[in-house]
């Protein structure tokens, strides 16, 4: 990838997005500019000490090359370059969210007072007093994220969200898009180039988190019904807040995918995005019944998640395997080894025309609609023509898609 | 430290050699500060040049005075001792025989001398 143009993506304005004084601003824009120079600069460099120094030694002692992520991650833990690759990009993980966290605690009247002075745009939010916490949500802070997704119990319930908002673009170097979307937005692009025949009603997005992901079917299906259901209040109260915030109707309701409240057949497109790899070998069976019970005849299920293992060469495993065992990402790699074609059939969905797919970047369609000067065409050009490389965010400009249809 | 800083999963081990991993963390924070700073002298540099203050090209332009260059040179050396103070504790170590061994002789006798 040509890296000749320099990430200067800016996140767009809405009423509980944490407010960063001049320093924490560029603290955070540090950690933004340290993850592009790791990925960049760092991770190439440390490919090339792999296959020059690792492959052959352990060659050498086993009579073929490391052929997956386990014989590779043998072949390589021991490489001083590869150890500071790992302690390095721990570390931006760390700073990035301490850096919000930071300003959230400078602003904690300011969110609080900005989402009570929010107009109502027709949304709402449904809490469960009883709800139960699935334990691949709490054992471990996922990603990362001090306090994880049921966060520190602060009075207004915005930090988590909070949090979660500005480390998802700090994270995603903006690639996201300005409001962090991109992944939703991506999927109804599909939706209505590759599925013409849905025209959604009622659309449900699951494990939604802040929402970020769900408000593009609110915009892009103006007339559908749309829901988003997560299992941590604290998100949803933010979610709820951020989308009234930003004029967009969404409800949500604190629930498990697993086991949902909604009538049968209640739904004609059912999404997820990127919450697959964070729930569990158990949980992931019950979400795609849960999905086939939901879902209308005629309708579709998008989760829209990273690519299986499958073919992947060993290097490429790996790079992706140290999010399980550095990011706190317990389930990442167990779950690229799932058969979800075999897993969407026994759910009930026909095996025969439930596929993988790509849906396109929608950045694109921002460089080229947005006043925000700081997303330029040329740069988004450039993120959406690429390969796939190992450790870049969103693998080759495009997000993985599993569809299946009932 | 904040408790809200506190990640639940235990941190990996990335060096094999003890406080390496110390050491990379806090030169990572050492680099955000670092660069946290030059975008703030930035930004006083463009609020300068709006208001009509100074530009970036007087700063350029400007000839320290006498007092300026002696005031920097015995700023920048006491900067550069705090950076290298390890190596003057380990040289005045040397100097005054004062070993490892002497060390732990003193805490034995403290504790044993009656």
């Amino acid at each position: 990838m040509d890296s000749s143009a320099l990430n200067t993506f800016q996140q767009a304005q809405h009423p509980v997005l944490v407010a960063s004084d001049c320093d924490d601003r560029a603290r955070q824009e540090f950690v933004k500019s340290f993850k592009t120079h790791i990925q960049q600069s760092i991770l190439p460099a440390v490919s090339g000490v792999y296959f020059q120094r690792a492959v052959p030694a352990y060659a050498n002692d086993h009579g073929k090359a490391p052929e997956d992520h386990r014989e590779a991650r043998q072949s390589f833990a021991d490489d001083p370059l590869f150890q500071a690759y790992l302690c390095l990009n721990r570390s931006s993980q760390e700073l990035q969210w301490f850096s919000v966290i930071d300003a959230i605690e400078a602003d904690t009247q300011g969110l609080a007072s900005r989402a009570n002075d929010i107009a109502p745009a027709g949304g709402s939010l449904t809490l469960d007093a009883n709800f139960e916490i699935p334990n691949y949500v709490s054992s471990l802070d996922i990603h990362c994220m001090p306090g994880g997704y049921c966060g520190p119990a602060d009075a207004a319930k915005l930090h988590t969200g909070a949090l979660y908002d500005r480390g998802v673009y700090l994270y995603s170097m903006g690639y996201m898009g300005p409001n962090n979307d991109d992944m939703g937005r991506s999927v109804c692009n599909y939706v209505k180039r590759n599925l013409p025949d849905l025209r959604p009603k009622r659309i449900l997005d699951l494990g939604c988190t802040v929402g970020h992901s769900t408000l593009p079917y609110a915009e892009l299906f103006p007339d559908a019904e749309v829901h988003a259901i997560d299992v941590s209040e604290a998100c949803l109260t933010y979610a709820h807040h951020r989308a009234e915030g930003m004029g967009m109707p969404v409800h949500f309701a604190q629930m498990n995918a697993e086991q949902t409240s909604f009538e049968s057949g209640s739904f004609d497109l059912i999404v997820s995005h990127i919450l697959l790899h964070e729930t569990s070998t158990k949980a992931l069976p019950r979400i795609f019944k849960e999905c086939h019970r939901l879902l209308a005849p005629g309708g579709a299920v998008i989760h829209a998640d990273l690519p299986p293992f499958g073919d992947m060469d060993a290097y490429t495993q790996l790079i992706l395997d140290n999010e399980t065992w550095y990011n706190n990402e317990p389930f990442w790699s167990a779950m690229r080894t799932k058969d979800q074609i075999q897993l969407s059939a026994d759910a009930g969905f026909d095996k025969a025309t439930t596929h993988f797919d790509t849906a396109p970047m929608a950045i694109m369609e921002f460089a080229a609609a947005s006043a925000d000067e700081s997303y330029t065409e040329e740069m988004a050009t450039e993120l959406t023509d690429r390969e796939f490389t190992a450790g870049e965010y969103a693998p080759g400009g495009g997000w993985e898609v599993l569809i299946a249809r009932k | 430290m904040n408790s809200n800083k506190i990640i639940k999963g235990k941190r990996p081990d990335f060096y094999s050699a003890p406080g390496v991993d110390y050491l990379m963390h806090m030169v990572t924070v050492l680099a955000q500060e670092h660069s946290a700073m030059r975008d703030r002298l930035d930004t006083l540099e463009s609020v300068a040049t709006e208001k009509g203050a100074f530009s970036p090209d007087d700063i350029e332009a400007y000839t320290p005075t006498q007092a300026d260059l002696e005031r920097r040179e015995a700023r920048r050396q006491k900067f550069l001792d705090n950076l290298f103070s390890v190596i003057a504790q380990e040289a005045a170590e040397v100097r005054n025989a004062d070993t490892k061994q002497r060390f732990e002789q003193v805490i034995t006798d403290l504790a044993t001398q009656t």
